[in-house]
């Protein structure tokens, strides 16, 4: 299921001025699988979105490729 | 293989012809209207445009005015592309990109296997969060927004004709006496737009939008 990582990845990266900043991991819970995206502090911004927006579109996509039950928590670097 | 993957993708949408119900998760804009109209929407199917539009046509929320000269946007195109090139790659799914300027905006249109309709979703959600993304994307690289208009699977060319047929039909209902006037499904900018030429085609009756995303919904009234 990495390519749900690297798919995920290559949406933030374009989309970001610190691409190499970005990271994926995909862990496994009790809850599902969720896709923790890691990004620049001053991107966070910019992978969120205006109410959420972009945040949500990022979600929808993922869970079009990867099914309903995919999460994607976003994470900033310092944490 | 493109008339098989566009017969499945109206699947989705098929099943009750004349509902529209808001795409999952709110990734239509929510930003407040702007009275600037957006060309490539008014230009999206060569209508009558009625002047409704105006309040349903700004998807970016933005006031840009100046169409892109063409040599901007056949470079969105080409970022478009490789973005979304590469995606398909990714996920390994088959599909052609083609790439387009029609009415003032860079035209991205990705044909090919049944994986796409993954790319569609339920009613275009995922479509249109894909064009937000890639939108994104483009403007990340050139610095100016961009109005491009994502088709997959030619799911944007049979949901326009479908709600052509509904904006018709509820124009026509209302002239016929019965209900003064008719709500209709909250709807994506994109969907609201196409009512709105369709019934504008009509006399004796009007449209406009109300309510606010994702539950904004075309509201068509017979003028007295």
């Amino acid at each position: 299921m990495s390519f749900l990582a690297d798919a995920l990845e290559h949406l933030v990266r374009g989309i970001v001025d610190n691409p190499d900043d970005v990271r994926v991991e995909l862990v496994t819970t009790r809850r599902g699988r969720t896709l923790e995206l890691h990004v620049n502090p001053d991107d966070l911004g910019k992978v969120i979105g205006r109410g959420g927006r972009t945040a949500t579109s990022l979600r929808t996509v993922m869970a079009g490729i990867g099914g309903r039950g995919i999460r994607v928590d976003v994470v900033d670097t310092d944490q | 293989m493109p008339e098989t993957v566009q017969e499945s993708g109206t699947d989705q949408v098929d099943a009750d012809e004349a509902t529209v119900v808001p795409t999952a998760g709110g990734e239509t804009d929510t930003v407040a209207p702007t009275q600037q109209a957006d060309p490539a929407e008014s230009d999206s199917d060569g209508d009558t445009d009625s002047d409704t539009d105006a309040e349903d046509s700004d998807e970016d929320g933005d006031g840009d005015d100046e169409r892109g000269s063409e040599d901007l946007l056949v470079r969105e195109g080409d970022i478009a592309g490789d973005y979304l090139e590469r995606l398909l790659d990714l996920v390994d799914y088959d599909g052609d990109i083609d790439l387009d300027v029609e009415a003032g905006r860079a035209v991205v249109s990705i044909d090919g296997g049944d994986d796409l309709e993954k790319l569609v979703g339920p009613r275009g959600n995922v479509l249109e969060a894909l064009q937000e993304l890639t939108r994104l994307a483009v403007q990340q690289e050139t610095g100016t927004r961009s109005r491009l208009m994502l088709d997959i699977a030619g799911w944007r060319a049979d949901r326009r004709q479908e709600l052509r047929d509904l904006g018709r039909a509820t124009a026509e209902r209302v002239l016929a006496g019965g209900d003064e006037r008719v709500r209709l499904q909250p709807m994506t900018p994109f969907e609201r737009k196409v009512v709105h030429d369709a019934v504008a085609t009509f006399d004796g009756v009007h449209s406009e939008s109300e309510g606010e995303d994702p539950r904004r919904r075309v509201v068509v009234f017979r003028q007295t």
